[in-house]
Protein backbone atom coordinates (compact mmCIF):
# COMPACT_ATOMS: atom_id res chain seq x y z
CA UNK A 1 0.00 0.00 0.00
CA UNK A 2 2.79 2.37 0.92
CA UNK A 3 4.52 1.72 -2.35
CA UNK A 4 1.35 2.41 -4.26
CA UNK A 5 0.91 5.73 -2.45
CA UNK A 6 4.48 6.72 -3.18
CA UNK A 7 3.97 5.89 -6.84
CA UNK A 8 0.82 7.98 -6.99
CA UNK A 9 2.42 10.92 -5.19
CA UNK A 10 5.47 10.96 -7.41
CA UNK A 11 3.37 10.42 -10.51
CA UNK A 12 1.26 13.44 -9.63
CA UNK A 13 4.27 15.65 -9.05
CA UNK A 14 5.63 14.44 -12.37
CA UNK A 15 2.31 15.27 -13.95
CA UNK A 16 2.54 18.81 -12.61
CA UNK A 17 6.02 19.30 -14.00
CA UNK A 18 5.76 17.81 -17.44
CA UNK A 19 3.29 18.61 -20.14
CA UNK A 20 0.99 15.84 -21.21
CA UNK A 21 0.52 14.88 -24.80
CA UNK A 22 -2.97 15.45 -26.07
CA UNK A 23 -3.45 12.51 -28.40
CA UNK A 24 -6.27 12.26 -30.88
CA UNK A 25 -7.87 8.88 -30.35
CA UNK A 26 -6.30 5.77 -28.92
CA UNK A 27 -7.80 3.48 -31.58
CA UNK A 28 -6.39 5.61 -34.43
CA UNK A 29 -3.01 5.75 -32.71
CA UNK A 30 -2.93 1.97 -32.25
CA UNK A 31 -3.83 1.32 -35.86
CA UNK A 32 -1.30 3.88 -37.05
CA UNK A 33 1.43 2.33 -34.91
CA UNK A 34 0.35 -1.20 -35.90
CA UNK A 35 0.86 -2.45 -32.37
CA UNK A 36 -1.36 -2.77 -29.32
CA UNK A 37 0.47 -2.35 -26.04
CA UNK A 38 -1.26 -4.26 -23.28
CA UNK A 39 -0.32 -4.15 -19.62
CA UNK A 40 -0.50 -7.66 -18.15
CA UNK A 41 0.78 -9.33 -15.02
CA UNK A 42 3.95 -11.38 -15.31
CA UNK A 43 3.89 -12.85 -11.81
CA UNK A 44 0.34 -14.08 -11.36
CA UNK A 45 -0.12 -17.65 -12.47
CA UNK A 46 -2.22 -18.58 -14.41
CA UNK A 47 -3.61 -15.16 -15.33
CA UNK A 48 -0.31 -13.75 -16.52
CA UNK A 49 3.15 -15.26 -16.07
CA UNK A 50 6.37 -15.97 -17.95
CA UNK A 51 7.47 -19.20 -19.58
CA UNK A 52 11.19 -20.06 -19.36
CA UNK A 53 11.86 -18.31 -22.69
CA UNK A 54 10.65 -15.05 -21.16
CA UNK A 55 7.39 -14.81 -23.12
CA UNK A 56 4.38 -13.72 -21.10
CA UNK A 57 1.56 -16.26 -21.26
CA UNK A 58 -1.69 -17.02 -19.46
CA UNK A 59 -5.40 -16.26 -19.53
CA UNK A 60 -5.12 -12.48 -19.74
CA UNK A 61 -2.44 -12.40 -22.44
CA UNK A 62 -4.71 -14.63 -24.55
CA UNK A 63 -7.62 -12.25 -24.07
CA UNK A 64 -5.35 -9.37 -25.06
CA UNK A 65 -4.31 -11.29 -28.18
CA UNK A 66 -7.99 -11.57 -29.15
CA UNK A 67 -8.23 -7.77 -29.03
CA UNK A 68 -5.10 -7.31 -31.15
CA UNK A 69 -6.41 -9.82 -33.70
CA UNK A 70 -9.71 -7.98 -33.85
CA UNK A 71 -7.93 -4.68 -34.50
CA UNK A 72 -5.60 -6.37 -36.98
CA UNK A 73 -2.43 -5.21 -35.23
CA UNK A 74 0.52 -6.83 -33.52
CA UNK A 75 0.57 -7.26 -29.77
CA UNK A 76 3.14 -6.14 -27.25
CA UNK A 77 2.89 -7.28 -23.64
CA UNK A 78 4.14 -4.83 -21.05
CA UNK A 79 4.63 -6.46 -17.65
CA UNK A 80 2.96 -4.42 -14.92
CA UNK A 81 2.59 -4.78 -11.16
CA UNK A 82 -0.29 -3.70 -8.95
CA UNK A 83 1.47 -0.54 -7.86
CA UNK A 84 2.21 0.86 -11.34
CA UNK A 85 -0.49 -0.48 -13.68
CA UNK A 86 -2.81 2.54 -13.49
CA UNK A 87 0.06 5.00 -13.86
CA UNK A 88 1.23 3.21 -17.02
CA UNK A 89 -2.24 3.58 -18.49
CA UNK A 90 -2.45 7.26 -17.53
CA UNK A 91 0.96 7.95 -19.02
CA UNK A 92 -0.03 6.25 -22.25
CA UNK A 93 2.72 3.68 -21.94
CA UNK A 94 0.07 1.00 -22.42
CA UNK A 95 -3.15 1.27 -24.42
CA UNK A 96 -5.08 -1.38 -22.54
CA UNK A 97 -4.72 -2.94 -19.13
CA UNK A 98 -5.84 -6.48 -18.39
CA UNK A 99 -4.00 -7.08 -15.14
CA UNK A 100 -6.16 -8.84 -12.54
CA UNK A 101 -7.39 -5.47 -11.30
CA UNK A 102 -10.39 -5.40 -8.99
CA UNK A 103 -13.09 -2.99 -10.13
CA UNK A 104 -13.36 -0.28 -7.47
CA UNK A 105 -15.12 3.11 -7.56
CA UNK A 106 -11.96 5.02 -6.64
CA UNK A 107 -10.10 3.30 -9.49
CA UNK A 108 -12.84 4.32 -11.94
CA UNK A 109 -11.85 7.94 -11.29
CA UNK A 110 -8.30 7.24 -12.45
CA UNK A 111 -8.83 4.89 -15.38
CA UNK A 112 -11.72 4.04 -17.69
CA UNK A 113 -12.90 0.60 -16.53
CA UNK A 114 -14.94 -1.24 -19.15
CA UNK A 115 -18.36 -2.78 -18.43
CA UNK A 116 -19.30 -5.61 -18.16
CA UNK A 117 -16.62 -7.10 -15.91
CA UNK A 118 -14.63 -9.92 -17.47
CA UNK A 119 -13.78 -11.91 -14.36
CA UNK A 120 -14.24 -12.05 -10.62
CA UNK A 121 -12.57 -13.32 -7.52
CA UNK A 122 -13.10 -13.25 -3.80
CA UNK A 123 -10.82 -12.71 -0.86
CA UNK A 124 -9.80 -15.60 1.35
CA UNK A 125 -6.92 -16.80 3.43
CA UNK A 126 -4.64 -19.82 3.57
CA UNK A 127 -3.78 -20.80 7.13
CA UNK A 128 -2.54 -23.72 9.19
CA UNK A 129 -5.30 -26.14 10.15
CA UNK A 130 -3.88 -26.24 13.68
CA UNK A 131 -4.57 -22.53 14.03
CA UNK A 132 -8.30 -23.26 13.96
CA UNK A 133 -9.50 -20.00 12.46
CA UNK A 134 -13.30 -19.75 12.61
CA UNK A 135 -14.14 -16.27 11.40
CA UNK A 136 -12.43 -13.22 10.00
CA UNK A 137 -12.31 -11.45 13.37
CA UNK A 138 -9.88 -14.12 14.58
CA UNK A 139 -7.26 -12.37 12.46
CA UNK A 140 -7.47 -9.20 14.58
CA UNK A 141 -4.00 -7.98 15.52
CA UNK A 142 -2.29 -10.97 13.87
CA UNK A 143 0.33 -10.62 11.14
CA UNK A 144 -1.11 -11.69 7.78
CA UNK A 145 0.98 -12.07 4.62
CA UNK A 146 -0.19 -10.36 1.46
CA UNK A 147 1.04 -9.10 -1.90
CA UNK A 148 2.12 -5.49 -2.31
CA UNK A 149 -0.66 -3.33 -3.71
CA UNK A 150 -3.23 -6.15 -3.80
CA UNK A 151 -6.91 -5.44 -3.25
CA UNK A 152 -7.27 -8.36 -0.86
CA UNK A 153 -5.20 -6.63 1.81
CA UNK A 154 -7.66 -3.82 2.31
CA UNK A 155 -10.65 -5.44 3.96
CA UNK A 156 -8.44 -7.78 5.94
CA UNK A 157 -6.57 -4.92 7.55
CA UNK A 158 -9.31 -2.28 7.73
CA UNK A 159 -12.36 -4.32 8.65
CA UNK A 160 -10.77 -7.15 10.58
CA UNK A 161 -7.71 -5.42 12.02
CA UNK A 162 -5.05 -7.81 10.72
CA UNK A 163 -1.51 -6.52 10.34
CA UNK A 164 -0.61 -6.94 6.69
CA UNK A 165 2.95 -7.98 5.89
CA UNK A 166 3.20 -7.30 2.15
CA UNK A 167 5.58 -9.19 -0.15
CA UNK A 168 6.74 -8.68 -3.71
CA UNK A 169 5.60 -12.02 -5.05
CA UNK A 170 3.63 -15.11 -4.15
CA UNK A 171 6.69 -17.34 -3.65
CA UNK A 172 8.03 -14.98 -0.98
CA UNK A 173 4.62 -14.81 0.70
CA UNK A 174 4.19 -18.60 0.74
CA UNK A 175 7.69 -18.98 2.16
CA UNK A 176 6.88 -16.47 4.91
CA UNK A 177 3.69 -18.35 5.70
CA UNK A 178 5.54 -21.65 5.90
CA UNK A 179 8.26 -20.05 7.96
CA UNK A 180 5.67 -18.99 10.47
CA UNK A 181 6.16 -15.27 9.92
CA UNK A 182 2.43 -14.76 9.55
CA UNK A 183 -0.73 -16.45 10.72
CA UNK A 184 -2.32 -16.55 7.28
CA UNK A 185 -1.85 -15.54 3.66
CA UNK A 186 -4.60 -13.41 2.16
CA UNK A 187 -5.07 -13.78 -1.58
CA UNK A 188 -7.68 -14.63 -4.17
CA UNK A 189 -9.83 -17.66 -3.42
CA UNK A 190 -9.23 -19.57 -6.67
CA UNK A 191 -5.46 -19.56 -6.09
CA UNK A 192 -5.93 -20.65 -2.48
CA UNK A 193 -8.27 -23.52 -3.40
CA UNK A 194 -5.62 -24.73 -5.83
CA UNK A 195 -2.98 -24.53 -3.09
CA UNK A 196 -5.02 -26.57 -0.60
CA UNK A 197 -5.08 -29.44 -3.12
CA UNK A 198 -1.28 -29.43 -3.21
CA UNK A 199 0.10 -32.28 -1.03
CA UNK A 200 2.82 -29.93 0.19
CA UNK A 201 0.10 -27.84 1.80
CA UNK A 202 -1.74 -30.73 3.44
CA UNK A 203 -1.55 -29.04 6.82
CA UNK A 204 -3.14 -25.89 5.48
CA UNK A 205 -6.76 -25.02 4.85
CA UNK A 206 -9.01 -22.26 3.60
CA UNK A 207 -11.01 -21.92 6.80
CA UNK A 208 -12.99 -18.72 6.26
CA UNK A 209 -15.98 -17.84 4.09
CA UNK A 210 -14.98 -15.96 0.93
CA UNK A 211 -15.61 -12.25 1.28
CA UNK A 212 -15.64 -9.29 -1.08
CA UNK A 213 -16.43 -11.32 -4.15
CA UNK A 214 -15.32 -8.53 -6.41
CA UNK A 215 -15.36 -8.26 -10.18
CA UNK A 216 -12.19 -7.60 -12.16
CA UNK A 217 -12.10 -4.73 -14.59
CA UNK A 218 -9.98 -4.30 -17.68
CA UNK A 219 -9.35 -0.66 -18.43
CA UNK A 220 -8.44 1.88 -21.06
CA UNK A 221 -7.28 5.45 -20.46
CA UNK A 222 -9.79 8.08 -19.33
CA UNK A 223 -11.62 9.75 -22.21
CA UNK A 224 -11.15 6.85 -24.65
CA UNK A 225 -14.87 6.19 -25.06
CA UNK A 226 -14.61 4.70 -28.54
CA UNK A 227 -12.05 2.17 -27.37
CA UNK A 228 -14.18 1.51 -24.28
CA UNK A 229 -17.22 0.70 -26.46
CA UNK A 230 -15.15 -1.69 -28.57
CA UNK A 231 -13.80 -3.43 -25.48
CA UNK A 232 -17.31 -3.68 -24.05
CA UNK A 233 -18.38 -5.58 -27.17
CA UNK A 234 -15.30 -7.78 -26.90
CA UNK A 235 -16.08 -8.74 -23.29
CA UNK A 236 -19.72 -9.47 -24.08
CA UNK A 237 -18.50 -11.64 -26.94
CA UNK A 238 -16.12 -13.55 -24.63
CA UNK A 239 -18.91 -14.28 -22.17
CA UNK A 240 -21.31 -15.23 -24.94
CA UNK A 241 -18.98 -17.66 -26.68
CA UNK A 242 -17.74 -19.18 -23.43
CA UNK A 243 -14.20 -18.05 -24.23
CA UNK A 244 -13.46 -17.28 -20.57
CA UNK A 245 -14.62 -20.76 -19.47
CA UNK A 246 -12.52 -22.29 -22.22
CA UNK A 247 -9.42 -20.36 -21.13
CA UNK A 248 -9.97 -21.30 -17.49
CA UNK A 249 -10.01 -24.97 -18.46
CA UNK A 250 -6.99 -24.55 -20.72
CA UNK A 251 -4.91 -22.98 -17.95
CA UNK A 252 -6.02 -25.36 -15.22
CA UNK A 253 -8.49 -23.28 -13.22
CA UNK A 254 -11.80 -24.88 -12.32
CA UNK A 255 -14.61 -22.85 -13.86
CA UNK A 256 -15.61 -20.03 -11.54
CA UNK A 257 -19.25 -19.30 -10.66
CA UNK A 258 -18.87 -15.81 -12.09
CA UNK A 259 -17.70 -17.01 -15.50
CA UNK A 260 -20.51 -19.59 -15.62
CA UNK A 261 -23.14 -17.03 -14.64
CA UNK A 262 -21.96 -14.50 -17.23
CA UNK A 263 -21.93 -17.19 -19.90
CA UNK A 264 -25.52 -18.13 -19.01
CA UNK A 265 -26.58 -14.48 -18.94
CA UNK A 266 -25.30 -13.55 -22.39
CA UNK A 267 -25.88 -16.84 -24.18
CA UNK B 1 64.04 -9.98 9.27
CA UNK B 2 65.95 -6.85 8.52
CA UNK B 3 63.68 -6.29 5.59
CA UNK B 4 60.49 -6.28 7.71
CA UNK B 5 61.81 -3.88 10.29
CA UNK B 6 62.86 -1.53 7.54
CA UNK B 7 59.33 -1.72 6.18
CA UNK B 8 57.76 -0.39 9.32
CA UNK B 9 60.19 2.50 9.47
CA UNK B 10 60.22 3.33 5.79
CA UNK B 11 56.79 2.78 4.34
CA UNK B 12 58.16 3.51 0.89
CA UNK B 13 59.64 0.04 0.91
CA UNK B 14 56.17 -1.45 1.23
CA UNK B 15 55.73 -1.34 -2.49
CA UNK B 16 58.25 -4.12 -2.77
CA UNK B 17 56.13 -6.27 -0.55
CA UNK B 18 55.03 -9.67 -1.71
CA UNK B 19 54.71 -10.71 -5.31
CA UNK B 20 51.83 -8.34 -5.97
CA UNK B 21 53.99 -6.11 -8.07
CA UNK B 22 55.67 -8.81 -10.12
CA UNK B 23 52.81 -9.14 -12.52
CA UNK B 24 49.20 -9.04 -11.51
CA UNK B 25 48.47 -11.93 -9.20
CA UNK B 26 45.01 -12.75 -10.40
CA UNK B 27 44.93 -16.42 -9.50
CA UNK B 28 41.42 -16.14 -8.08
CA UNK B 29 40.98 -17.01 -4.46
CA UNK B 30 38.47 -19.55 -5.58
CA UNK B 31 37.40 -20.70 -2.15
CA UNK B 32 35.35 -17.52 -1.73
CA UNK B 33 33.25 -18.39 -4.74
CA UNK B 34 33.28 -22.10 -3.97
CA UNK B 35 31.58 -21.41 -0.67
CA UNK B 36 28.80 -19.52 -2.43
CA UNK B 37 28.44 -22.21 -5.07
CA UNK B 38 28.21 -24.76 -2.28
CA UNK B 39 25.44 -22.75 -0.65
CA UNK B 40 23.57 -22.66 -3.97
CA UNK B 41 23.94 -26.39 -4.51
CA UNK B 42 23.25 -27.27 -0.91
CA UNK B 43 20.00 -25.32 -0.81
CA UNK B 44 19.04 -26.97 -4.08
CA UNK B 45 19.65 -30.49 -2.86
CA UNK B 46 18.07 -29.96 0.54
CA UNK B 47 14.94 -28.63 -1.02
CA UNK B 48 15.12 -31.33 -3.67
CA UNK B 49 14.84 -33.90 -0.93
CA UNK B 50 11.78 -32.15 0.41
CA UNK B 51 9.89 -31.65 -2.82
CA UNK B 52 7.27 -34.06 -4.02
CA UNK B 53 8.37 -36.48 -6.73
CA UNK B 54 5.70 -35.26 -9.16
CA UNK B 55 7.36 -31.87 -9.50
CA UNK B 56 10.48 -31.24 -11.49
CA UNK B 57 13.60 -31.10 -9.39
CA UNK B 58 15.07 -27.84 -8.17
CA UNK B 59 18.18 -28.24 -10.30
CA UNK B 60 16.06 -28.84 -13.38
CA UNK B 61 13.98 -25.78 -12.61
CA UNK B 62 17.09 -23.67 -12.11
CA UNK B 63 18.57 -24.87 -15.40
CA UNK B 64 15.32 -24.22 -17.19
CA UNK B 65 15.19 -20.61 -16.03
CA UNK B 66 18.92 -19.94 -16.15
CA UNK B 67 19.01 -18.50 -19.71
CA UNK B 68 16.29 -16.00 -18.86
CA UNK B 69 17.90 -15.04 -15.57
CA UNK B 70 21.28 -14.57 -17.24
CA UNK B 71 19.62 -12.39 -19.86
CA UNK B 72 18.25 -10.31 -17.02
CA UNK B 73 21.71 -10.12 -15.47
CA UNK B 74 23.21 -8.85 -18.72
CA UNK B 75 20.58 -6.15 -18.54
CA UNK B 76 21.83 -5.23 -15.05
CA UNK B 77 25.35 -4.96 -16.45
CA UNK B 78 24.19 -2.74 -19.31
CA UNK B 79 22.47 -0.45 -16.82
CA UNK B 80 25.55 -0.37 -14.59
CA UNK B 81 27.96 0.41 -17.45
CA UNK B 82 25.80 3.21 -18.86
CA UNK B 83 25.08 4.68 -15.43
CA UNK B 84 28.80 4.59 -14.62
CA UNK B 85 29.69 6.30 -17.93
CA UNK B 86 27.12 9.06 -17.48
CA UNK B 87 27.95 9.45 -13.80
CA UNK B 88 31.70 9.57 -14.39
CA UNK B 89 31.52 12.16 -17.15
CA UNK B 90 29.18 14.48 -15.25
CA UNK B 91 30.85 13.74 -11.91
CA UNK B 92 34.30 14.64 -13.22
CA UNK B 93 32.98 17.98 -14.45
CA UNK B 94 31.24 18.56 -11.13
CA UNK B 95 34.36 17.61 -9.16
CA UNK B 96 36.52 20.03 -11.13
CA UNK B 97 33.83 22.64 -10.52
CA UNK B 98 34.24 22.05 -6.81
CA UNK B 99 37.87 23.15 -6.97
CA UNK B 100 37.22 26.04 -9.33
CA UNK B 101 38.73 29.40 -8.38
CA UNK B 102 35.32 30.96 -9.14
CA UNK B 103 33.36 31.08 -5.87
CA UNK B 104 29.93 30.85 -7.50
CA UNK B 105 30.78 27.73 -9.54
CA UNK B 106 32.42 26.19 -6.49
CA UNK B 107 29.38 26.77 -4.29
CA UNK B 108 26.89 25.49 -6.87
CA UNK B 109 28.94 22.37 -7.60
CA UNK B 110 29.41 21.75 -3.89
CA UNK B 111 25.67 22.00 -3.31
CA UNK B 112 24.75 19.70 -6.21
CA UNK B 113 27.32 17.16 -5.04
CA UNK B 114 26.13 17.19 -1.46
CA UNK B 115 22.49 17.06 -2.50
CA UNK B 116 22.83 13.92 -4.63
CA UNK B 117 25.43 12.29 -2.41
CA UNK B 118 23.16 12.45 0.61
CA UNK B 119 19.93 11.27 -1.03
CA UNK B 120 18.84 7.65 -0.92
CA UNK B 121 19.51 5.94 -4.26
CA UNK B 122 16.01 4.51 -4.39
CA UNK B 123 14.37 7.93 -4.00
CA UNK B 124 16.51 9.35 -6.82
CA UNK B 125 15.49 6.35 -8.91
CA UNK B 126 11.82 7.02 -8.23
CA UNK B 127 12.19 10.65 -9.24
CA UNK B 128 13.95 9.76 -12.46
CA UNK B 129 11.25 7.18 -13.25
CA UNK B 130 8.39 9.61 -12.88
CA UNK B 131 9.87 12.98 -13.79
CA UNK B 132 11.16 11.83 -17.15
CA UNK B 133 8.48 11.27 -19.78
CA UNK B 134 8.19 7.81 -21.37
CA UNK B 135 8.74 9.43 -24.74
CA UNK B 136 9.58 12.90 -25.94
CA UNK B 137 9.24 14.50 -29.33
CA UNK B 138 11.97 16.38 -31.15
CA UNK B 139 10.67 18.13 -34.28
CA UNK B 140 7.67 15.86 -34.42
CA UNK B 141 9.82 12.74 -34.15
CA UNK B 142 8.81 10.64 -31.18
CA UNK B 143 11.77 9.21 -29.31
CA UNK B 144 10.80 6.59 -26.75
CA UNK B 145 12.54 6.65 -23.40
CA UNK B 146 12.35 3.08 -22.12
CA UNK B 147 12.22 2.27 -18.41
CA UNK B 148 15.72 0.88 -18.20
CA UNK B 149 17.14 4.10 -19.63
CA UNK B 150 15.27 6.13 -17.06
CA UNK B 151 16.58 3.84 -14.34
CA UNK B 152 20.08 4.33 -15.76
CA UNK B 153 19.73 8.10 -15.49
CA UNK B 154 18.33 7.74 -11.99
CA UNK B 155 21.25 5.59 -10.85
CA UNK B 156 23.82 7.85 -12.54
CA UNK B 157 22.86 10.76 -10.26
CA UNK B 158 24.34 9.35 -7.03
CA UNK B 159 27.29 8.01 -9.05
CA UNK B 160 27.87 11.52 -10.36
CA UNK B 161 27.95 12.98 -6.86
CA UNK B 162 30.30 10.29 -5.58
CA UNK B 163 32.67 10.67 -8.54
CA UNK B 164 32.63 14.42 -7.91
CA UNK B 165 33.84 13.82 -4.36
CA UNK B 166 36.45 11.33 -5.54
CA UNK B 167 37.87 13.91 -7.98
CA UNK B 168 37.84 16.71 -5.41
CA UNK B 169 39.40 14.49 -2.77
CA UNK B 170 42.13 13.24 -5.10
CA UNK B 171 43.09 16.75 -6.19
CA UNK B 172 43.14 17.99 -2.61
CA UNK B 173 45.18 15.01 -1.47
CA UNK B 174 48.15 16.03 -3.59
CA UNK B 175 50.74 17.97 -1.62
CA UNK B 176 50.46 21.72 -2.23
CA UNK B 177 54.12 21.66 -3.24
CA UNK B 178 53.03 20.31 -6.62
CA UNK B 179 50.98 23.46 -7.26
CA UNK B 180 53.70 25.72 -5.96
CA UNK B 181 56.41 24.04 -8.02
CA UNK B 182 54.25 24.30 -11.13
CA UNK B 183 53.58 27.96 -10.45
CA UNK B 184 57.28 28.65 -10.01
CA UNK B 185 57.86 27.07 -13.41
CA UNK B 186 55.35 29.51 -14.91
CA UNK B 187 52.63 26.94 -15.67
CA UNK B 188 49.17 28.45 -16.02
CA UNK B 189 46.39 27.11 -13.77
CA UNK B 190 44.90 25.10 -16.60
CA UNK B 191 48.29 23.65 -17.54
CA UNK B 192 49.02 22.79 -13.91
CA UNK B 193 45.69 21.02 -13.54
CA UNK B 194 45.75 19.05 -16.77
CA UNK B 195 49.45 18.29 -17.10
CA UNK B 196 50.63 17.96 -13.51
CA UNK B 197 47.80 17.46 -11.04
CA UNK B 198 45.25 15.27 -12.84
CA UNK B 199 47.71 12.68 -14.20
CA UNK B 200 48.83 12.08 -10.63
CA UNK B 201 45.22 11.93 -9.49
CA UNK B 202 44.11 9.24 -11.91
CA UNK B 203 45.82 6.42 -10.06
CA UNK B 204 44.55 7.74 -6.74
CA UNK B 205 41.01 7.85 -8.10
CA UNK B 206 41.03 4.45 -9.75
CA UNK B 207 40.53 2.21 -6.68
CA UNK B 208 37.63 4.23 -5.18
CA UNK B 209 36.14 4.59 -8.63
CA UNK B 210 36.17 0.83 -9.14
CA UNK B 211 34.73 0.36 -5.70
CA UNK B 212 31.92 2.67 -6.64
CA UNK B 213 31.33 0.67 -9.80
CA UNK B 214 31.02 -2.57 -7.84
CA UNK B 215 28.56 -0.91 -5.46
CA UNK B 216 26.59 0.48 -8.39
CA UNK B 217 26.40 -2.94 -10.06
CA UNK B 218 24.95 -4.41 -6.91
CA UNK B 219 22.56 -1.46 -6.63
CA UNK B 220 21.09 -2.07 -10.10
CA UNK B 221 18.69 -4.59 -8.59
CA UNK B 222 16.89 -1.56 -7.13
CA UNK B 223 15.50 -1.10 -10.63
CA UNK B 224 13.29 -4.14 -10.00
CA UNK B 225 11.24 -2.03 -7.60
CA UNK B 226 10.35 0.41 -10.35
CA UNK B 227 9.39 -2.37 -12.76
CA UNK B 228 12.46 -2.80 -14.97
CA UNK B 229 12.71 -6.42 -16.15
CA UNK B 230 16.17 -7.09 -14.71
CA UNK B 231 17.40 -10.18 -12.93
CA UNK B 232 15.55 -9.62 -9.63
CA UNK B 233 12.23 -8.96 -11.34
CA UNK B 234 12.68 -12.01 -13.57
CA UNK B 235 13.61 -14.19 -10.59
CA UNK B 236 10.40 -13.18 -8.85
CA UNK B 237 8.42 -13.89 -12.01
CA UNK B 238 10.12 -17.23 -12.54
CA UNK B 239 9.25 -18.22 -8.98
CA UNK B 240 5.65 -17.16 -9.57
CA UNK B 241 5.53 -19.18 -12.79
CA UNK B 242 6.68 -22.24 -10.86
CA UNK B 243 3.56 -21.80 -8.77
CA UNK B 244 5.07 -20.14 -5.71
CA UNK B 245 7.08 -23.22 -4.70
CA UNK B 246 8.85 -22.26 -1.50
CA UNK B 247 11.62 -24.83 -2.00
CA UNK B 248 12.82 -22.88 -5.04
CA UNK B 249 13.21 -19.60 -3.20
CA UNK B 250 16.64 -20.17 -1.66
CA UNK B 251 18.29 -21.81 -4.71
CA UNK B 252 17.02 -19.13 -7.09
CA UNK B 253 18.11 -16.22 -4.97
CA UNK B 254 21.47 -17.83 -4.19
CA UNK B 255 21.96 -18.24 -7.92
CA UNK B 256 21.43 -14.49 -8.34
CA UNK B 257 23.85 -13.93 -5.47
CA UNK B 258 26.38 -16.18 -7.16
CA UNK B 259 26.33 -14.42 -10.53
CA UNK B 260 26.74 -11.03 -8.87
CA UNK B 261 29.61 -12.45 -6.84
CA UNK B 262 31.32 -13.90 -9.90
CA UNK B 263 31.14 -10.51 -11.56
CA UNK B 264 31.96 -8.21 -8.63
CA UNK B 265 34.59 -10.30 -6.85
CA UNK B 266 37.33 -9.94 -9.50
CA UNK B 267 36.67 -6.21 -9.50
CA UNK B 268 37.14 -6.13 -5.74
CA UNK B 269 40.37 -8.17 -5.97
CA UNK B 270 41.70 -5.96 -8.72
CA UNK B 271 40.87 -2.87 -6.64
CA UNK B 272 42.81 -4.27 -3.71
CA UNK B 273 45.74 -4.97 -6.01
CA UNK B 274 45.69 -1.43 -7.41
CA UNK B 275 45.38 0.03 -3.92
CA UNK B 276 48.48 -1.87 -2.85
CA UNK B 277 50.32 -0.87 -5.95
CA UNK B 278 49.57 2.82 -5.61
CA UNK B 279 49.88 2.97 -1.84
CA UNK B 280 52.43 5.07 0.04
CA UNK B 281 53.86 7.03 -2.84
CA UNK B 282 54.41 10.72 -2.23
Amino acid sequence: MKLEKLFVAVAFSAFALTTTFASADALDDIKAAGVLKVGVKADYKPYGFRDPSGTIIGIEPELAKDVADKLGVKIEYVPVVSSNRMQFLEQGKIDLMIATMTDRPDRRKVVNIVDPNYYSSGTNVLALKSLGLKNWDDLNGKPVCGIQGAFYNKATSQKYGAKIVAFKGTAEAYAALKGGNCAAFVYDDSAIVAKTNDPEYADYEMPLPTIDDAPWGLAVALGEDKFNALMSDMITGWHKSGRILELETKWGVSNTPFAKAMNAKYK
Amino acid sequence: MKHTSAQSILPVLLQGKGKALNGFDFSPKLWHGVILLAVCLLTSTISFAQSAPAKISVIDALFRWMPLLLQGFVFNLVISVFAMAIGTASGAALGLGQISPNVAIRKVCWFVTQFFRNSPWLVLLFFAMFLLPFEFSVFGLKIPLPDWLKATVGLSLPVMANVSEIVRGAVNSLPSGQWEAAESLAFSRRQTLWEIILPQCVKRMLPPWMNLYAILTMATVLASIVGVSEVMTLTGQALAAEGGRTDLLAPFYSFVLLIFFIYCYPIARWTVYLEQKFAVKG
